[in-house]
């Protein structure tokens, strides 16, 4: 429950080797490693634009890290955030564009409130079904996610859409846009935001009986229903909360990066933030850092691509066999095994003797 | 019967983290003998078997069979050496039949490497016949009782060709009729020369059946008595070292107004076995009712149904006067419910959580404000309830995980008792605790009683149904067989309701 971050023996060797792996495939593709880790390194942390790219991509991959983080907490698997994200950026866009001539300070509130709620109803539906009929989450959410992402390109081409040449909505109204942060990249306010909705959660998780309860309900739901807190409600009431995180994180897309809706543009954002909090082990405490890690490999990526031909999707190969390692720290605790070795060696010894 | 030691454990260590299971522990165990080994829980006597049978592997020390040192000895080299353990859980595929279960990974092979279910079945018919057990091979397991179940468990091991046979608290599920019975099979066993290795913290069984009794107390080997010899004030002192007052009658009592009224439940249950039917009955404030019965018999499912945790599918639970049939356990923990599950590594506690968080687990309001959990009242509460019922390790932080089985049954006890509830439903308070903690914790169920909370215990240990009760019922098939007083009880007569009426069945 309270996941502290220490330097576990076999933790570098699990993060180094996916790197030396990349490097083999680079050798074997005819690619110099150095120079193409250098870009990548350079693409994800050299420059305002650099690094601002990283940490516009860092803020979906986060908060969405975040939305799944928050279901794991009650053994809830939420493959479906995604589509909450897509809804989450496309109501908010609606409300961006159709609603016209409010104040900004009313007017951006108004569409993180679509996209939220949007995201949270979303959400609810695989939750409930989940905590009241037993119907497996992973299949009703992933789903869902399909249905979602349609519905949200059909509404991108058809009813909303700006009919320009590129398939996309009208730019949502001035007032509805997030200050940028880090001119040129596209970086802006939703992180700051990202950022303090995290550290709230956190500290709801923690320090409030909700958080008791919803971590009571994925550690034991026995014992929670039996001290008399509803398991099933807590699970939905996870589900919600992460389906608005997500349709939170879409609205910041869309009101902080895009400035409109457009077809495709996640790109499995929220997978990859799944994937950071499976990384992270789902504690709150190691959110963070493996969501920039995420974030800096894949803006880092576009640099590489550009300027040494390596092909991106050699990075995106890199971060499953990370995940996996990552997973399998044991495999690398050396000491522990030397350690054991030695033990079993005094053992024989002494039996010998 | 030699007197040299057949087995020979000499001068064992094991240790598990920091602490000593077994600290430098001596025992011999003659051939053809039963030799029982006795002790609080976590005394060790567990673990010294499992390193018999080759689950553990010693740190120091020695282990002899017949002369010979077993090294790096496993489960399967000990069946090869013929040493059988029956362990406390069955180890039984439900879905198997007695026959394929006792044959299952020791097949006898027939022609083409199919099974040779004819050799199989003569050869554990033998052991039927030899020892006159009561098992029917082709029944599926998920059908038999949990004495039958043991006495499979026991012909498992003679099939692989036990001599040795250790039984870990074989009596802890078996009715005074089935015990009797299982007693009459070790016996036999041993004169046919087999050597029995019996755990158990049951005192007037141990005397009943031993030849030579072992004593264990924390870690340390006590002693090893001649049956002629041991007494039970003896082997009382030695286990824990102060003679435990083993008060078994009940306190007076002083009914008050009904509390918890039952009208005729029906429940389903796991089992037809367990299924209620019909059950109606009243408990008033400051008694309590004991609930007798074999396990199986539906005492888990009333428990549940009471507690708002299993579907009431027809009747009525009035807690004060007030419907509850139907309410969930949130709503039934307001009207005054207390409970103690039978089930604490499930239910009783959060393992993940830390002791002060499942002690103020239901009391949450009282810690908090508002929405905050306030850390500071947590931690104090904690610190109370773990003073006043001698909560060890004394460190509320610690997760209750780490916590032996008595200690961490102490933690659901001191909560569910502070609740301050009206009915405070006790299910197997005392399974899996040692002497020492079952004395406080039914202390503490005395001292609720006195206060005028109406208690109803559920108990598979008659013992404690007996000392603490003012009423007894009898569940069997899930229906209510009897009623009888408390004090003194007819134990005959309670052997009769709890199987039924009929006399010692299978």
């Amino acid at each position: 429950m309270k996941g502290k971050i220490k330097l576990r023996p076999g933790f570098a060797a699990a993060m180094l080797f996916p790197f030396v792996f990349g490097a083999v495939l680079m050798l074997l593709l005819g690619y110099d490693p150095v120079e193409a880790y250098r870009e990548l390194f350079k693409g994800a942390f050299v420059g305002n634009f650099n690094l601002g790219t990283t940490l516009e991509k860092f803020c979906p991959i986060f908060l969405t890290a975040l939305a799944y983080c928050v279901t794991s907490k009650v053994k809830y698997f939420n493959m479906g955030v995604e589509g909450c994200f897509y809804l989450g950026a496309l109501f908010s866009a609606g409300a961006g564009f159709l609603i016209q001539g409010l104040p900004w300070y009313i007017h951006i509130p108004i569409c993180f409130l679509c996209g939220t709620l949007v995201g949270a109803v979303w959400a609810a539906i695989p939750g409930a079904l989940r905590a009241y009929l037993n119907v497996n989450e992973l299949c009703a959410a992933l789903l869902m996610n399909y249905v979602a992402i349609h519905f949200a390109n059909f509404m991108i081409a058809g009813p909303w859409s700006a009919k320009g040449a590129s398939s996309q909505t009208a730019p949502i109204e001035k007032s509805a846009e997030l200050l940028r942060i880090m001119k040129p990249s596209r970086a802006n306010v939703g992180l700051f935001m990202a950022l303090f909705l995290y550290a709230a959660i956190f500290w709801m998780f923690r320090r409030t009986k909700l958080g008791y309860r919803l971590n009571a309900t994925g550690t034991n739901s026995y014992f929670t229903d039996y001290v008399g807190v509803d398991a099933k409600r807590m699970v939905l009431l996870a589900t919600i909360l992460s389906g608005a995180i997500g349709g939170f994180a879409g609205s910041i897309q869309t009101m902080g990066v895009y400035g409109t809706i457009i077809d495709g543009f996640s790109n499995n954002t929220a997978f990859d933030g799944m994937l950071a909090s499976l990384i992270a082990n789902n504690s709150f405490a190691q959110l963070p850092i493996y969501s920039f890690l995420i974030a800096a490999l894949k803006s880092g990526a576009l640099g590489m691509e550009r300027f040494t031909g390596v092909p991106k999707a050699l990075i995106d190969t890199l971060i499953p066999i990370l995940i996996l390692l990552l997973n399998m720290e044991g495999l690398f605790d050396f000491k522990h095994l030397r350690k054991r070795r030695k033990k079993k060696i005094a053992e024989i010894g002494k039996e010998g003797a | 019967m030699t007197l040299l030691p057949y087995i020979k454990l000499d001068h064992i260590v094991k240790q598990f983290g920091s602490v000593k299971a077994v600290d430098d522990c001596s025992i011999e165990v003659r051939k053809g003998e039963i030799f029982s080994l006795i002790g609080e829980n976590g005394a060790g006597k567990s673990t010294m078997m499992k390193l018999l049978y080759g689950i553990h592997r010693p740190d120091q020390g020695l282990i002899q069979l017949d002369g010979q040192t077993l090294e790096d000895l496993t489960p399967q080299k000990a069946i090869a050496c013929g040493i059988g353990m029956v362990h406390q859980e069955f180890m039984l595929v439900k879905e198997f039949t007695v026959l394929e279960n006792i044959i299952l990974g020791f097949e006898p092979k027939g022609p083409m490497g199919r099974i040779d279910f004819a050799a199989a079945r003569e050869k554990v018919q033998r052991y039927i016949d030899d020892y006159s057990l009561d098992v029917q091979p082709d029944k599926l397991v998920q059908n038999i009782s949990v004495g039958e179940a043991q006495r499979v468990e026991i012909i498992k091991t003679l099939y692989r060709g036990a001599n040795v046979l250790i039984l870990d608290e074989p009596t802890a599920v078996l009715t005074p009729g089935e015990t009797k019975q299982f007693f009459d099979i070790l016996r036999s066993m041993r004169d046919d020369g087999k050597t029995i290795i019996f755990i158990s913290h049951k005192l007037h069984e141990v005397l009943e059946i031993s030849d030579r009794i072992g004593v264990m107390r924390r870690g340390k080997y006590m002693a090893t008595l001649d049956r002629p010899e041991a007494t039970a004030e003896k082997l009382v002192n030695l286990m824990v070292g102060r003679n435990v007052e083993m008060s078994d009658r009940p306190s007076p009592c002083h009914p008050g107004p009904v509390v918890l009224e039952v009208q005729d439940l029906e429940v389903l249950g796991q089992r037809w076995l367990s299924t209620i039917k019909k059950v109606s009955f009243h408990l008033c404030a400051g008694e309590i009712l004991g609930v007798a019965g074999v396990d199986g018999n539906g005492q888990s499912e009333l428990v549940d149904a009471i507690c708002g945790l299993r579907p009431i599918l027809a009747g009525s639970v009035k807690l004060t006067g007030r419907e509850m049939a139907g309410k969930k356990a949130g709503q039934l923990r307001k009207a005054g419910l207390a409970h103690i599950p039978e089930d604490r590594n499930t239910r009783g506690l959060n393992k993940e959580f830390t002791i002060n968080e499942n002690l103020v687990a239901i009391h949450l309001e009282e810690v908090s404000r508002g929405e905050l959990l306030d850390r500071k009242k947590i931690a104090q509460k904690g610190k109370e309830l773990i003073e006043k019922y001698d909560i060890r390790p004394a460190d509320g932080e610690l997760k209750a995980g780490t916590l032996s089985g008595g200690n961490a049954q102490k933690i659901v006890v001191a909560r569910e008792i502070e609740s301050g509830g009206k009915l405070l439903i006790a299910a197997q308070p005392t399974r899996g605790v040692d002497i020492g903690a079952i004395e406080s914790i039914r202390g503490y169920l005395n001292r609720a009683k006195e206060q005028g909370v109406a208690v109803l215990l559920i108990s598979a240990d008659l013992d404690e149904i007996i000392a603490l009760s003012d009423r007894i019922i009898v569940l069997h098939e899930g229906r209510i067989s009897g009623e009888l007083p408390g004090g003194d009880v007819d134990m005959e007569r309670l052997g009769l309701l709890m199987t039924g009426g009929k006399s010692d069945e299978g």
